[in-house]
């Protein structure tokens, strides 16, 4: 069964600069929102300690630093992803746009076992600005459904005034450990030695709650 | 990827005024104004831009690659064939093309006390990173692979030395354990400062042999000229080999999973989180100079527009600047391998160093074999990747690596490079050029350090603090 899985799960979020990866991020994690918007400074994973289904699930969810300004990660970044949140802002077409070369670099990068059953999740976010909304819902879904043979998962939300943020976190959460239990099992590699134990600064900001569905 | 704005979402924005610095005909690259430019993502410039913004300035890290690492980077079986024999797919029997392989183009490992480490571990770049130790370190003598003894119980069971030189030698690691330089009654009479290290090696009358496999696979040297320097150098490399040993019980090597390239992307995160600007795919074709010689920027031309940004110190690799500000110091061959087999004589052991003294086989520099596999995640299941180098001494530099592919046996596949090393000129005080050494032969990383303190102090003007002590790091939890 699946119980022997590693409870660590790696997440990665992806879309354009502002379209609100890190407020997303932190207003799930931390439950704050911060209205001035700075090119990302300072973010880099922050993880949280969930309960599904009475298992506890170490997410640790990175953030771009910055460096998707000019398509700059690295592989290392991606390397391990259990599963990909793509963000697009909906007021800003250009950032809808964007997500099909997101979505293809992301596969390029990671190489998942298994590209078309791979678990993204869509996000639309800054619905609380719904007057000046240029990508239709409509649009979105169209767009996940043409991804694949089942269709990506859609939510929208507003990081800022924390609307279904929550809900779209647990859909992905949900989706990487299906897909982690999937995974076939790892080829033996012993243990990694530790070379400091030092938490990271983030980790103290952590938080455990329970999301048994 | 196509391209896409920065700064999605929020429209409308006022463009600022054009600088006045800002040629003519020129837009500006990024945004524009810079303390630092840094050229080329290899590790000693990631270590650089990633301590100068942790200091608080404004980098702009741009590399005219893909991908990071510049010569450092480790590379996936098609980046690995592209490079080295385009057009050619890469054998199906080696593995998947793209997820299994991350092969380093130049190989070395961490000394797990020694100042690379010590940088990983001040910066928290480690959180990025997980660690493995290398199975064992060797030497060889007379053809054949032996186990570095490091302690004085490994002395007296090493077969690289008779019963008699067993103990000498295991009374030189005793001494060597004692020493301390800040306490005078362990120096036991012998004055490390002045004395040389062959009167050293005399003094517990060790012989050539000894001295052979201490002076390099230990202490690390490069060749024999070590020997009639002050002693006190060699005893310190040697102190940290053991420390080093003792810390994970194996080797003293240590090296991360899936290669390498984690360590310059990781630095390079560590300055993206702090402000950094990282530009991948910049074709930077000149470094800009003003009329007394100073270099104040760089120009990339992007998309037929030509791109300037400014800033008061430039940082890069070698291949970055005008040829006439660096200087051949040599050239290396390196022959990467892939195997389905361990190396004999190792207990089939995943990953190794070899060290093949210059004595042993005739040359004046030592050949430098590094091995790792699958169980570092970087080769597919049952393949392993030696890589062999030396610092070039004939016309044939391939031909000298001969000792090597002996030891190594059978091999898959075999790429073969042979480069220049290339040394700055000037140290960029006056011309605000800073520029790297080229990567030498060492399977290890001291030298890199060694040049990044080095860089790290002609930029700032203050000594880097290694103060840090890694076992006490690893005891706090």
């Amino acid at each position: 069964m699946a119980s022997r899985r590693r409870a660590l799960l790696k997440i990665i979020i992806l879309g354009d600069s502002g379209v609100g990866k890190t407020s997303l991020m932190n207003q799930y994690v931390n439950k704050r929102f911060s209205n001035q918007y700075k090119a990302t400074i300072g973010a880099d994973f922050l993880t949280k300690d969930t309960v599904i289904d009475d298992k506890l699930v170490t997410l640790q969810i990175w953030d771009t630093a910055g460096q998707e300004r000019f398509q700059s990660l690295g592989v290392a970044f991606y390397r391990g992803a259990e599963a990909c949140v793509l963000v697009y802002d909906i007021t800003n077409p250009k950032s809808f746009e964007q997500l099909d070369s997101w979505r293809e670099e992301f596969l390029h990068q990671a190489a998942p076992m298994d590209p078309d059953n791979f678990p993204f999740v869509l996000i639309g976010n800054k619905v609380d600005r719904e007057s000046e909304r240029r990508v239709s819902r409509q649009r979105a879904l169209q767009w996940c459904k043409s991804k694949g043979s089942t269709p990506i998962s859609y939510i929208e939300t507003s990081a800022k005034e924390a609307v279904k943020v929550e809900g779209a976190f647990l859909e992905v959460v949900q989706m990487a450990l299906i897909n982690s239990a999937q995974q076939p099992p790892e080829i033996y590699v012993p243990e990694p030695i530790t070379l400091s134990q030092a938490q990271t600064p983030y980790q103290s900001q952590s938080s455990v709650d329970s999301m048994c569905c | 990827m196509a391209e896409h704005e920065g700064k999605g979402g929020d429209g409308g924005e006022v463009p600022a005024p054009r600088p006045d610095w800002l040629p003519d005909g020129c837009e500006m690259l990024a945004d524009g104004e810079y303390d630092a430019i840094v050229m080329g993502t290899g590790l000693k410039e990631a270590i650089m831009s990633g301590l100068l913004s942790t200091l608080g300035m404004k980098v702009l890290h741009v590399d005219r690659n893909n991908y990071y690492g510049g010569e450092c980077a480790s590379l996936n079986l098609t980046n690995l064939y592209n490079k080295f024999r385009p057009g050619q797919p890469p054998a199906p029997e080696l593995g998947h093309p793209t997820r299994d392989y991350n092969v380093d183009l130049i190989p070395k490992f961490l000394m797990a006390n020694g100042n690379l480490v010590k940088m990983l571990l001040m910066t928290k770049v480690t959180r990025y990173l997980e660690f493995k130790t290398v199975d064992g370190s060797y030497v060889v003598k007379g053809g054949k692979i032996n186990k570095v003894p490091a302690t004085p119980d490994e002395a007296l069971r090493t077969s690289l030395m008779g019963i008699f030189e067993k103990r000498r030698f295991r009374n030189f690691l005793q001494y060597l354990a004692g020493y301390d330089e800040q306490q005078p009654d362990t120096f036991k009479g012998r004055d490390l400062r002045r004395m040389t290290m062959l009167q050293l090696y005399e003094d517990f009358g060790l012989d050539e042999n000894t001295q052979s496999f201490t002076g390099h696979a230990m202490a690390l040297q490069r060749d024999d000229t070590y020997l009639h320097k002050p002693a006190l150098e060699t005893i310190k490399s040697i102190q940290l080999y053991v420390r080093s040993l003792e810390r994970y019980g194996k080797s003293p090597y240590i090296y991360p999973m899936y290669g390498l390239g984690g360590l310059p992307e990781g630095f390079s995160r560590l300055c993206a989180i702090h402000g950094g600007t990282f530009m991948l795919q910049c074709p930077v074709e000149e470094v800009l100079f003003d009329d007394s010689g100073v270099a104040w920027g760089i120009k990339a031309t992007m998309d037929g527009v030509p791109q300037v940004a400014k800033a008061t110190m430039l940082i890069g690799d070698p291949s970055y600047f005008p040829s006439r500000m660096v200087k051949p110091t040599g050239m290396v061959a390196r022959s990467i391998c892939i195997m389905d087999h361990p190396f004999n004589g190792t207990n089939d052991a995943e990953s190794t160093q070899i060290i093949i003294p210059g004595r042993q086989v005739n040359r004046h520099n030592d050949i430098y074999v590094c091995m790792v596999s699958f169980s570092h995640c970087v080769a597919s299941p049952g393949k392993y990747v030696a890589i062999a180098s030396t610092t070039v001494e004939t016309s044939d530099p391939l031909a000298e690596l001969a000792p090597a592919f002996e030891l190594l046996g059978p091999v898959m596949e075999r790429f073969d490079d042979v480069s220049n090393t290339l040394t700055p000129v000037e140290d960029g005080t006056a011309d605000r050029c800073f520029i790297s050494e080229s990567y030498d032969a060492t399977s290890h990383f001291e030298t890199t350090a060694a040049d990044v303190q080095s860089l790290y102090e002609r930029v700032t003007g203050q000594k880097m603090d290694l103060s840090i002590d890694p076992e006490v790091e690893q005891e706090e939890g």
